[in-house]
């Protein structure tokens, strides 16, 4: 068996998976997006030589370009780390076949190569590369710089691949690599060593001395050979997927008051924490809340409300949107055994609105040392937290109440499409930017405070009216139940 | 217990079920036999109201499946893994389908005490979730919680075709006991014609979505069952 055939195997799970080929117009919009991403990266190779000028005028770009490619590794580790997944179970049907060892490993090695964040910084390289370096250091050594970038990325790969084989808990690595990316970045801060400079001076190295390309060669064939020999002496399914630790039981004690429904939200708070694309949602959400030290102070200096007024529906939000928009599949797996155990659907949605305010309110309070910024962004969160659980929550459960798609809660949630529609699109659209736009035109034409109570006060309508819109809500998941359970059977 | 009537479902135009009428009532053991295709699970989902059918209704205790959701309190099901929630582990499974039915910890703990035999040290404080199960031991999983809810009306597909022989017996003889004893509505589908005909009282036999025969349990229904399955070997 050639490993052609293993790759087309795959290329017909990917067209003929459940998921893959149900709408068109999702299609168009993720070929689009994609698409995008591509240009954009393209882009910032053309024009990076540019850029550098425009903003560093005072600087040649080559020294500048290498000294930041240090950040462009460790960053792209990190980024592998969460976005790649292994291809191990891939051959767990070929495994008990006429086949060699030999070749199935040919096929892991090969197949886990095939990812996006192999493909994209190439599309920065070449054409940096051909417009910087070619006129200034000549055809071989830019020949060279390439295939040692290229090497690098080769390295990286089956580093991380050799990294998320031997480790169990991924987010205990990720910890670890996110705290030695701050110390090297704090010991450069504190002038201990200059990332920059090191940066600089290993890469200048490889245009000066085009023979060291042969470094991540070497560098490369050896994590290579490393994963390989790692993977040959662990070729078992129980090995290949991870290791298993003594799992207890747990119980929210806090929830029991709450009766039916804080046994239900207890429920959805072990679904998040003990499976991975939950898991990662909820950790983004946690990530976000640190973007406002990134865009706060830019609009708080241009006294830029409605800007702000959007991130802070994002930071105190985001939450109710990620999910939100699943709110249904994400129990998809035992959604028939939902429907027959002795509860009602009522209960059941005001458990999962209990939790989306939950967690809004925890997001509000730890966004409130925003305060110290500006004394503005206090009335701004608290309206757009107001908005969210008064509004968008109910906009969100009823847009879930068209999501007909199961989930595969063990996968990664980065640049995971799985499960999201047209509808999901629209609904992440219209609790963002919708709000966003009402501020706007309140601020420019009544002023700050006008803007701050009516978006506040849409919200409170929608909490003062929670009983009847959860009941027309309830309405509304009746009408498309069995459509619904229909859609979360089809794995 | 259970009144069908006129249920008709079907499928890119093949029929799945079809059902004129049918009467189940409290004290039944109803074993559901057929081929595969026959219609079997797709009745157990329109039970149950999972699936929507397209003509006809079905009615618990008077009261229509689709219209109201009374029939939840009393009864329960296992048809598969959908109906366990895979990242809990037992324990925690038992306690929250104890609690929907107002059960508290020592109720469940004292009703897990008599199935110890029949999860043959297999299933509690292992510390595992679910999901790492194997498929007979999260049948057992499943059988058990569906119990716990003390259901008067019972449902559970293909219940030996996944266990080992030893808990296979012990089935059969819960079966029967909960039968007897609770005046209870157990409707099994198997394609153990031995098994189902010890266990039943009385067995629906399905084709093409409609039921062709329904015959009392026991030795003569085995015959009867062979028979019927040996002519459709014959085609």
């Amino acid at each position: 068996m050639k490993i052609s055939t293993f790759l087309s195997h795959q290329w017909l799970s990917f067209w003929r998976s459940r998921n893959a080929n149900k709408s068109l117009v999702l299609q168009i919009i993720l070929g689009i997006f994609y698409l995008l991403i591509f240009l954009e990266v393209a882009g910032l190779g053309i024009f990076l030589p540019l850029i550098l000028k425009e903003s560093f005028p005072e600087k040649p770009p080559i020294p500048l370009f290498t000294s930041y490619l240090i950040y462009y590794y460790l960053i792209g580790l990190l980024l592998r780390f969460q976005m790649q997944e292994l291809p191990s179970l891939s051959i767990q049907p070929y495994l008990a076949k006429n086949i060699t060892r030999s070749t199935m490993l040919r096929f892991l090695n090969v197949r886990s190569l095939i990812h996006i964040i192999n493909f994209l910084p190439l599309f920065v390289f070449i054409p940096f590369s051909v417009i910087d370096i070619l006129p200034v250091y000549g055809k071989i050594a830019t020949v060279c710089f390439l295939i040692a970038m290229f090497a690098l990325v080769i390295n990286n790969h089956f580093l991380n691949m050799f990294i998320k084989r031997k480790t169990v808990n991924n987010l205990w690595w990720l910890l670890g690599m996110l705290v030695f990316i701050v110390c090297l970045k704090g010991a450069d801060y504190f002038k201990l060593l200059s990332l920059e400079k090191t940066s600089s001076l290993i890469f200048t190295a490889f245009l000066n001395y085009p023979v060291l390309c042969l470094l991540p060669i070497a560098l490369a064939i050896a994590t290579f050979l490393i994963n390989n020999s790692y993977l040959r002496s662990h070729l078992y399914i129980e090995e290949l997927v991870s290791e298993r630790k003594l799992k207890s039981g747990k119980t929210y004690s806090f929830l029991d008051r709450f009766g039916d429904i804080g046994d239900m939200m207890a429920l959805d708070l072990k679904l998040i924490f003990r499976n991975k694309r939950p898991k990662s949602l909820v950790i983004l959400s946690g990530v976000f809340l640190f973007y406002g030290f990134i865009f706060y102070p830019k609009y708080i200096a241009t006294d830029s409300y409605s800007a702000l007024f959007l991130f802070a529906l994002l930071i105190t939000g985001l939450f109710i949107s990620n999910y939100g928009q699943f709110l249904f599949s994400w129990q998809s797996s035992h959604f028939d055994g939902m429907m027959t155990y002795n509860t009602n659907m009522k209960k059941y949605i005001k458990a999962k609105f209990s939790l989306l305010i939950t967690v809004c309110t925890l997001q509000l309070l730890l966004a409130s040392f925003y305060g110290f910024m500006s004394w503005r962004i206090i009335p701004i969160q608290l309206a757009a937290y107001l908005y969210s659980v008064g509004v968008n929550t109910f906009i969100t459960i009823y847009a879930a109440t068209y999501n007909y798609k199961s989930l595969d809660l063990g996968k990664s949630a980065s640049m995971n499409f799985q499960g999201i529609g047209a509808i999901q699109w629209l609904q992440s659209l219209a609790i963002s930017f919708g709000p966003a736009i009402i501020f706007f035109l309140l601020n420019k034409f009544f002023g700050f405070w006008s803007a701050i109570i009516s978006i506040s006060s849409l919200g409170i309508v929608g909490l003062i009216f929670q009983e009847q819109l959860i009941n027309w809500l309830t309405q509304q998941f009746y009408l498309r139940k069995h459509k619904i359970l229909e859609g979360f059977r089809e794995k | 217990m259970i009144t069908v009537s006129n249920l008709k479902k079907s499928y890119k135009g093949v029929m799945a079920v079809n059902i004129d009428h049918l009467e189940i009532n409290s004290g039944e053991v109803i074993g559901l036999v057929g081929n595969n295709g026959a219609g079997k699970t797709t009745f157990f989902r329109l039970l149950l109201d999972l699936i929507r059918c397209d003509s006809g209704e079905i009615l618990s205790k008077g009261l229509s499946v689709t219209k109201t959701e009374d029939w939840k309190s009393y009864t329960a099901a296992y048809i598969d893994e959908g109906f366990l929630i895979d990242y809990l582990t037992p324990e925690e499974y038992f306690y929250f389908v104890g609690k929907l039915n107002h059960l508290s910890k020592p109720d469940v703990d004292d009703f897990l005490n008599a199935y110890l035999l029949f999860f043959d040290d297999s299933i509690l404080n292992k510390g595992k979730y679910i999901r790492d199960f194997s498929k007979g031991n999260q049948f057992k999983i499943g059988i058990v919680a569906a119990l716990l809810s003390k259901p008067e009306l019972l449902i559970l597909d293909e219940p030996f075709a996944n266990l080992d022989p030893t808990t296979q017996l012990r089935l059969v003889e819960m079966i029967k006991t909960m039968a007897q004893q609770h005046q209870l509505c157990i409707i099994v589908s198997s394609h153990d014609i031995n098994q189902v005909s010890e266990v039943s009282s009385r067995i629906l036999l399905m084709e093409k979505g409609a039921i062709i025969k329904d015959i009392a349990g026991g030795d003569m229904a085995y015959d009867a069952l062979v028979d019927y399955f040996k002519v459709k070997t014959a085609h």
